[in-house]
């Protein structure tokens, strides 16, 4: 293999590491195993990081699509559309101009131009390195620079402004593939030159976007750069220090709000006649609930992961309140609230969150609630219904519970294997409507919240949270969630042992979350190189691999 | 487990093996001038659609069909279930009979039926089409001349934006979901009046395109040594990228002038409530501005969805969603069908007579914009209680420039779906020979409606 510094220090003369910067590549360029498109929070980290926080983001990003439970397995199957392209084109256009306004361009340039009227090559180049290392999250190549170059002198020249050229380049760089999606490169492993490994950049950003939501910072990248990263001890001290930083915080959040679904709210419909209090306020609410309790239990208190199913300490704000119906005294927006002892709401299931996430716009859905508890926390997808079902028993749902109705699908043959498993849990939620509120009765008739659940029998939402709290399943899902995110991968029928080694760590830890990614993030298969996913485009077979449910495919209650 | 490869064997599994080719379209604005219509007086263009619904159309298996006429060819009655298309009956055609043949491949529910229709091949998992959905090669025959190539709408108020366009099979287009977006898109910022007396180029818009080259540039070193599937994500962003060279190259451009072009108001930011009246209402302001984009020039392409395939639209108030009560609601025994599907499938429907009314309301040479336009509306089931995928509902409305001979009812007896696709791709003037694989593959459209 032909390696070349293909990145010179005289291209990359004001590149913020500062050492020669290089790049392995055989005569036609890296080998790339794996791309995937950068997520609306990624994104907005990384502009956040790079230009500072005061950088308005403006635009309508391209929506994300969930494969196997996950956004970010999603992720890994998307590309630009034109209509998005359009988007992020004026977005990369707009944050230009935010960044090269006349107030902020001294400090954003770090150089002056020796005629502001004209093109001026030696600040340019400082300025194309400056930002283009840190969005392609690895030195730009000779050629990326010179086109960058080029765009910055013909555009300051035609427009006679150095800036309006400058603004130019750096929109080049913001609509640029290499931003946009995370390219994975391999490189040959020099402890074994037949095989490849992961390079060093796109090792440290896998770990950023784990553990930050956001590109790798400097001190990442200096690690890529100088090799460390591929040592014990350079990644023991990466993952201490990003497990230690307040951006800790942004990365577990963004890896529960892909993993509990909570995008959902984005586009959450309810029937107004029915659900008279629900609102967008509400809806951001309920998201914003489960978000703190999920961060301050497991990340900020690193309390124990099945916790989660039992705790009653939580937050809520004035919205919330008047659903759960309880009083809110504090003068502040949010305030903790811990549920009674004798409440039927504990942990995360009872929040309005899930509860109204999985139900009908007018209706609560036993059924959708227990498909998605068997999806999310337990990493089993339901097939699809069959296409050719017997109908004929169902009742009319005007008349007495819904669970009526779903007794006969449990002894219909068609039915009866999916919704034996997916409506027990679901019935012990009843006691909540579409929208979490409280209630006993339905059309009338008191609701029976008693179940069996795989042959255990339980009584309401307290039931199901203590059952679910001691179910080895739990934490076993956490944990293969954690490692899909962050190798973006459908987990296999072969990476089972492994799953279940770490499984058991985990436990060993206390089911302390933190723990488990830097646990997950120090093993070797952590850089495996995602080889399936380029080898194939359709699912792996297995049970973790099979396809997510569709979107209220089939007949969902 | 074994995590490392031979890097000789990636390559061989990476590279080798079927690749997969896109057809980059070609930049051919400046071939052909953008001056095929309109001013001087020519052949007016042709348009396409396709309008999606989901939930098809009643048709019981014991024979109480709601929508399918009884009189085939020309003059067909109005079912109760057409009753919205009465009005335009003589501009559009009724497919009945047509068929998805899966050679194998499962039902999938509410995704197997329009997956079919588009992409030609039953697909086997309910997230991926096959391959690309068909309006994208109609789009790259008509669409590369005007500013957007295609817009795609989405009137559904869903939990996820829905779109069925495809390029790739696996990456769907991002629609406009509410009128304000679409009229944004296609009347804000970039939009240039055709009638305006003064226009100028924008000097800007070469500086603009000067960003895009140098992503160009590196086109080849990034396509170096990728994957197949990340090839066709690669792919997939250059197509994107052109489009929107395409559009300042046309920008660049003095627009020909189009007396049908009158510049819409912006239209008022709607509720979210997926309930039946509010997406109806979505529906037609919906059409007026994809109408108006399309007498304006903006576009000649597009794919505008309803409802989703398994429908979450309700009657506001009702506790259950159309998709439930499809499969809830027993059949009365008198009736012979489901009175309260049928009652939605007729409101439903409603919002496609109203689309196509829109489109006819504008005079456009010596007819309407309808009769320079091909619509093909469609659904993913036939009788949605069984999810059968048998006699889904197609109809094209609209005259395509005097090619579609509209106006009839085609009963088929178990044909392939993809007939009537290859019949809309023929009449709007894509060069297709034949469409579809297995046993959906045709080369042969409905002549009876093409004239």
């Amino acid at each position: 293999m032909v390696c070349a510094a293909v990145a010179s220090a005289a291209v990359l003369g004001g590149s913020i590491g500062g050492a020669a910067p290089v790049a392995a590549q055989s005569a036609d360029g890296p080998v790339k195993v794996g791309i995937r498109r950068i997520t609306e929070t990624q994104y907005r980290h990384t502009i956040a990081d790079v230009f500072g926080p005061a950088v308005k983001i403006a635009a309508r990003f391209e929506p994300e699509k969930r494969e196997g439970g996950l956004l970010a397995l999603g992720s890994t199957q998307l590309s630009l559309t034109s209509s998005g392209f359009e988007q992020y084109f004026a977005l990369a256009g707009s944050i230009a101009e935010q960044v090269l306004s006349e107030a902020g361009r001294d400090a954003a340039v770090g150089c002056k131009p020796v005629d502001a009227t004209k093109s001026d090559e030696a600040c340019s180049r400082q300025f194309v390195s400056r930002y283009g290392e840190p969005l392609f999250r690895r030195p730009l190549t000779q050629s990326e620079a010179a086109s960058l170059l080029k765009v910055a002198t013909a555009g300051a020249n035609q427009s006679h402004d150095f800036y309006a050229g400058l603004k130019l380049a750096l929109t080049s760089l913001l609509i640029a593939p290499e931003f946009i999606f995370r390219i994975e490169t391999a490189e040959p492993d020099p402890g074994a030159p037949q095989q490849l490994r992961l390079d060093g950049y796109t090792k440290v950003s896998r770990l950023s976007f784990l553990f930050w939501d956001t590109a790798p910072d400097a001190e990442l990248l200096e690690s890529a750069r100088s090799g460390a990263i591929h040592t014990g001890a350079g990644l023991r001290q990466q993952l201490a220090r990003m497990v230690a930083s307040p951006r800790f915080e942004a990365g577990a959040l963004a890896f529960f709000t892909d993993m509990l679904q909570l995008d959902g709210f984005d586009n959450l419909i309810k029937d107004p006649a029915t659900y008279p209090k629900f609102n967008q306020s509400v809806a951001d609410a309920a998201r914003e609930q489960t978000r703190r309790t999920t961060i301050d239990l497991l990340i900020d208190k690193r309390q124990d992961y099945r916790d989660l199913f039992t705790s009653n300490a939580t937050f809520i704000n004035r919205y919330l309140a008047a659903v759960y119906q309880v009083p809110f005294k504090s003068a502040e927006e949010w305030a903790p609230y811990t549920f009674p002892e004798s409440s039927e709401r504990a942990g995360i299931l009872t929040q309005v969150s899930f509860l109204t996430l999985f139900a009908h716009p007018a209706a609560s859905s036993p059924t959708r609630r227990g498909i998605k508890l068997h999806e999310i926390f337990m990493c089993e997808p339901t097939p699809d219904p069959p296409a050719n079902v017997d109908f004929s028993k169902v009742r009319d749902s005007t008349k007495g519970t819904v669970r009526g109705r779903l007794l006969d699908h449990m002894e219909n043959t068609g039915c009866a294997g999916c919704h034996r498993r997916s409506d027990p849990p679901g019935l012990a939620l009843e006691h909540f409507d579409g929208l979490g509120q409280l209630r006993a009765q339905e059309n009338g008739a008191p609701i029976d919240v008693s179940t069996d659940f795989g042959g255990t029998k339980f009584e309401g939402a307290r039931g199901l949270a203590n059952y679910l709290h001691d179910n080895p399943k739990i934490p076993a899902c956490l944990v293969r969630n954690v490692y899909s995110y962050g190798i973006g991968r459908k987990t296999t029928s072969r990476d089972e042992g492994y799953l279940a080694e770490q499984a058991k760590a985990f436990a060993g830890n206390g089911y302390r979350v933190p723990d488990l990614m830097v646990q997950i993030a120090t093993t070797p298969q952590f850089f495996a190189l995602n080889v399936t996913s380029n080898v194939t485009a359709e699912p792996q077979p297995g049970p973790a691999a099979a396809e997510p449910p569709q979107q209220s495919a089939g007949a969902i209650q | 487990m074994s995590l490392r490869f031979n890097r000789r064997s990636i390559l061989r599994g990476m590279l080798g093996g079927s690749a997969v080719y896109m057809g980059l379209p070609a930049l051919d604005v400046f071939l052909n001038g953008n001056g095929t219509a309109f001013a001087d007086g020519a052949k007016l263009p042709v348009r396409f659609g396709t309008y999606f619904w989901g939930l098809g159309l009643t048709d019981t298996p014991t024979g109480g069909t709601r929508w399918v006429p009884k009189k085939v060819g020309a003059d067909y009655e109005i079912t109760p279930e057409l009753e919205s298309l009465a009005a335009l009956k003589s501009k559009v055609s009724v497919f009945s009979g047509f068929r998805v043949i899966g050679d194998g491949r499962p039902n999938l529910v509410h995704w197997s039926g329009h997956a079919s229709i588009l992409a030609g091949t039953a697909p086997a998992t309910a997230t991926r089409f096959a391959g690309p959905s068909f309006d994208t090669n109609i789009a790259a025959a008509i669409g590369t001349s005007t500013r957007f190539r295609v817009l795609d709408v989405d009137a559904s108020v869903s939990r996820q934006p829905v779109s069925y366009s495809t390029l790739s099979g696996g990456s769907f287009s991002t629609p406009e979901t509410t009128p304000l977006a679409l009229y944004t898109r296609i009347f804000g910022n970039g939009f240039q009046d055709p009638n305006s007396a003064n226009w100028k180029p924008d000097p800007s818009i070469m500086l603009r395109r000067s960003v895009l080259s140098a992503v160009t540039d590196q086109r080849r070193s990034l396509l170096a040594n990728v994957g197949r599937a990340d090839q066709v994500k690669l792919d997939q962003y250059f197509s994107s990228l052109r489009d929107m060279e395409n559009q300042l190259a046309i920008q660049l451009q003095k627009p020909e002038k189009c007396e049908s072009c009158v510049i819409p108001k912006a239209p008022a930011e709607v509720r979210r409530s997926a309930s039946v009246d509010v997406v109806n209402a979505n529906t037609k302001s919906m059409a007026k501005l994809l109408a108006m984009a399309m007498a304006c020039n903006q576009t000649r392409v597009f794919n505008f969805v309803h409802t989703a395939g398994a429908s979450e639209t309700y009657i506001a108030g009702q506790s259950k969603i159309y998709h439930q009560i499809t499969h809830d609601e027993p059949t009365d025994a008198q009736l012979g069908y489901q009175p309260q599907t049928s009652k939605l499938a007729a409101l439903v429907m409603q919002a496609f007579g109203d689309f196509l009314g829109e489109m006819n309301a504008i005079k456009e040479g010596a007819g309407t914009l309808l009769d320079n336009s091909l619509i093909m509306g469609f659904s993913d089931t036939g009788y949605a209680k069984i999810h059968a995928i048998e006699n889904i509902p197609m109809f094209l409305a609209g005259g395509a420039g005097g090619r579609h001979k509209a106006g009839q009812h085609v009963a088929s007896k178990g044909d392939a779906v993809t007939r009537v696709s290859l019949t809309a791709m023929q009449l709007v003037g894509a060069p297709v020979g034949e469409f579809g694989t297995g046993t959906m593959k045709t080369a042969h459209p409905i002549n009876e409606v093409m004239a």
